[in-house]
């Protein structure tokens, strides 16, 4: 059941993509409504196969590398609905809904085997942990996806190509803002899962170092950027450029990570 | 009665013939109302504005053509037939709807046309009737379906318009926004009334001579300024627009240059509509400036028009359906009224003639009555089925009103009560 639901979900997520990106192949603009229910659609089907590995584990599971990139993947989704929903604009499902997607089917292709949790206040403080790091990491790829739109945008409109991206892609204005706050979510997100992990890491002496790196790094990406833009006054390309630039080094870096320790199992 | 259109447009008349033949409003229902009090025809409006001067008309007689073309010989002063067009029935009527949609306008699917055909129809409304009113209504219905629907009236088609489009690009919305426009020519003044309408709340002219910077800036609310100083508040502006007349460029890269240190990293977008231009070419090599000039704002445009061209046919389906369903209100109107009061006048002859039937037949018993009875009634309506049918598709396929006229005259209908759609029991709908 689990596979299904998540192939269902990545369905849902492709399709939505696919709609989203109608503007191109029949130049007609694309239908909010639909992209929204398809994207919840696809919620629903994720969180129906992360629901049956909890049960098939017998407590909530969002540890291992692959329960871990496929719950990333529907908090990816289950953020870029609540902004799409407000700004009432669907582009971003073209950048944000394939990688959701992506993560998922490397998350199921990796295994859905969890490691074994702890039980009682250890068990809430680490997945209050790994919610909020979930979070941070999700809007920061947001707020990567909106920097690398912005970058397309920008390039078209300096060029002045008046070609499908210029019609269709919202103003350099709404991506700039877009990635402002989901920066700042970001932020807040890694800034919290972080505290929690340190305070976990100190209480139950747990220290995992690679696994300390990566979320340091990906919290000082997101922290330059934050700091980037509220003391220096960062905005337009050079925070998109930052946000997509930064985005990408802790991509990398979680690869070296990942295949550094590919048979120890000491990391995500 | 037969539905006409006769005119003239930018497509079949230069702009000379077409100035000469514009009716003011007055003048348009004082003409109608002479054609009408001729006998010529029924109801009438004229669609007058810059691009077209069309005569829409429900024809009381088979000959108002050469009356239409000869009122508007007499505007022009010569022949006009060189330039006049002539659509009848379900043709004018899509060609209305087209119209109204701006299919047939010179900038296709401009909104301006909607308005127009609203305001023609409404100043008319005199010598105006239910088949016109109930035409004109759906036309103006049918054009908002193929603005809503397709994309016929999406993106700027014109230089001002894509020069707002383009800022809209990079600001969002342009409320709030700082503006400044360099020359205070005819060109900047639209540029600048495009910016306020969309809410630019700090406008600011600078021209060479002050006093014409100074008199545009008052007329619409902005700051005027000296040519000298405007550089040191380029730094707060978001949009420049350059307009002046200047044979060589005046803003320079250095000019940029020295205003970018203090706007950080927001974008500024500069739109050249001058020619020759205003800015150096290498100005849109600076980082967060976007430089548009008159080529730029003319691809944009274009490219909006190429887009709005390949919904052309989904808009036109979109009023061939309205176009059949104002023919079936048509036929309803014209053609049911006539078939209802021929049926009930056969039936009458009908009683009439199996009543004195039965007389000389003399005594029958109630069953051969009744045969007989269920025989003649059973004749008529098949007698009557065919051209009941026939005489509602001629009105619903547009080219049928003659044929309702002719059904009436041939079966003497024309004085019964209930058969005029125009003097009858239709009401004006409108």
């Amino acid at each position: 059941m689990i596979p299904i639901a998540h192939f269902v979900a990545v369905t849902f997520y492709l399709a939505a993509a696919a709609v989203a990106a109608l503007p191109f192949a029949r130049r007609v603009k694309a239908p909010v409504g639909g992209v929204v229910i398809m994207l919840l659609l696809g919620i629903g089907a994720h969180a129906t196969a992360l629901a049956g590995l909890t049960r098939q584990a017998g407590a909530a599971s969002l540890t291992g590398l692959g329960p871990g990139l496929s719950f990333a993947g529907l908090v990816l989704v289950i953020s870029l609905v609540v902004v799409e929903s407000l700004a009432r604009e669907v582009s971003l499902t073209l950048v944000a809904a394939p990688v959701a997607a992506l993560v998922t089917v490397a998350g199921n292709l990796a295994g859905m085997h969890p490691f074994l949790e702890p039980q009682g206040v250890r068990a809430v403080w680490l997945t209050m942990h790994i919610v909020l790091s979930f979070i941070g990491i999700a809007a920061y790829a947001t707020a990567a996806a909106a920097g690398t739109m912005y970058l397309v945008a920008r390039r078209e409109l300096k060029s002045a190509r008046f070609g499908a991206i210029f019609r269709f892609f919202p103003p350099l204005d709404t991506l700039d803002r877009v990635n402002h706050l989901a920066s700042i979510a970001g932020f807040l997100g890694l800034t919290l899962g972080l505290a929690l992990a340190a305070g976990y890491s100190f209480e139950y002496r747990a220290l995992v170092l690679p696994q300390i790196i990566w979320g340091m790094g990906a919290w000082v990406g997101v922290s330059a950027l934050v700091l980037g833009r509220v003391l220096r006054g960062w905005q337009a390309r050079r925070a998109a450029l930052m946000s997509a630039v930064t985005f990408a080094s802790v991509v990398a870096l979680y690869v070296v990570f990942r295949m550094a320790s590919l048979n120890r199992g000491q990391f995500l | 009665m037969a539905l006409i259109v006769a005119g003239v447009s930018h497509t079949t008349a230069p702009i000379e013939v077409r100035e000469k033949l514009t009716f003011r409003p007055q003048d348009a229902v004082r003409e109608l109302a002479l054609l009408r009090a001729k006998g010529l025809i029924r109801e009438g409006v004229v669609l007058s504005t810059c691009n077209r001067t069309e005569i829409y008309a429900v024809e009381e007689s088979n000959d108002t053509l050469p009356d239409i073309s000869s009122l508007l010989s007499n505007r022009l002063g010569d022949d006009v037939a060189g330039f006049m067009y002539v659509h009848r029935d379900r043709e004018a009527t899509a060609h209305l709807f087209g119209v109204a949609a701006g299919l047939d306008s010179m900038i296709l699917g401009e909104a301006q046309i909607q308005g127009q055909v609203k305001a023609a129809w409404e100043q008319c409304r005199a010598e105006s009737g239910p088949i016109l009113n109930r035409m004109f209504q759906i036309s103006l219905l049918a054009a908002s379906r193929a603005r809503v629907e397709t994309g016929i009236g999406r993106g700027a088609a014109s230089v001002s318009s894509a020069a707002v489009q383009l800022a809209k690009k990079i600001f969002g919305g342009l409320g709030g926004r700082r503006a400044m426009i360099l020359g205070a020519g005819d060109v900047a003044e639209l540029a600048l009334e495009c910016l306020l309408k969309e809410g630019v709340s700090v406008a600011i002219v600078a021209n060479r001579t002050h006093e014409r910077a100074q008199n545009l800036a008052e007329r619409h609310g902005a700051t005027a300024m000296h040519y000298e100083e405007c550089w040191e508040s380029l730094h707060d502006v978001d949009v420049l627009i350059c307009s002046t007349a200047s044979p060589s460029p005046v803003v320079t890269v250095a000019r940029i240059r020295a205003s970018i240190a203090a706007r950080g990293d927001r974008p500024l977008c500069i739109l050249d509509i001058a020619l020759p231009r205003d800015v150096e070419a290498s100005v849109g090599d600076i980082g967060n400036v976007f430089l548009y000039d008159l080529d730029d704002l003319r691809a944009a445009a274009a490219a909006n028009l190429e887009q709005r061209g390949e919904d052309v046919p989904a808009a036109r389906e979109i009023i061939a359906v309205e176009v059949q369903k104002y023919w079936d209100w048509v036929a309803g109107l014209a053609a049911v009224p006539v078939v209802r009061e021929f049926r009930e006048e056969m039936d009458r002859l009908r009683s009439t003639e199996l009543a004195a039937a039965l007389k000389r037949l003399g005594p029958l018993s109630p069953e051969q009555a009744e045969a007989i009875e269920h025989f003649s009634r059973s004749l008529m309506n098949k007698f009557l089925h065919e051209p009941s049918v026939r005489l509602k598709a001629a009105a619903a396929n547009g080219r049928g009103l003659g044929v309702v006229d002719a059904a009436r005259y041939l079966f003497a209908l024309e004085n019964k009560p209930g058969t005029d759609p125009q003097k009858g029991d239709s009401t004006d709908i409108a």
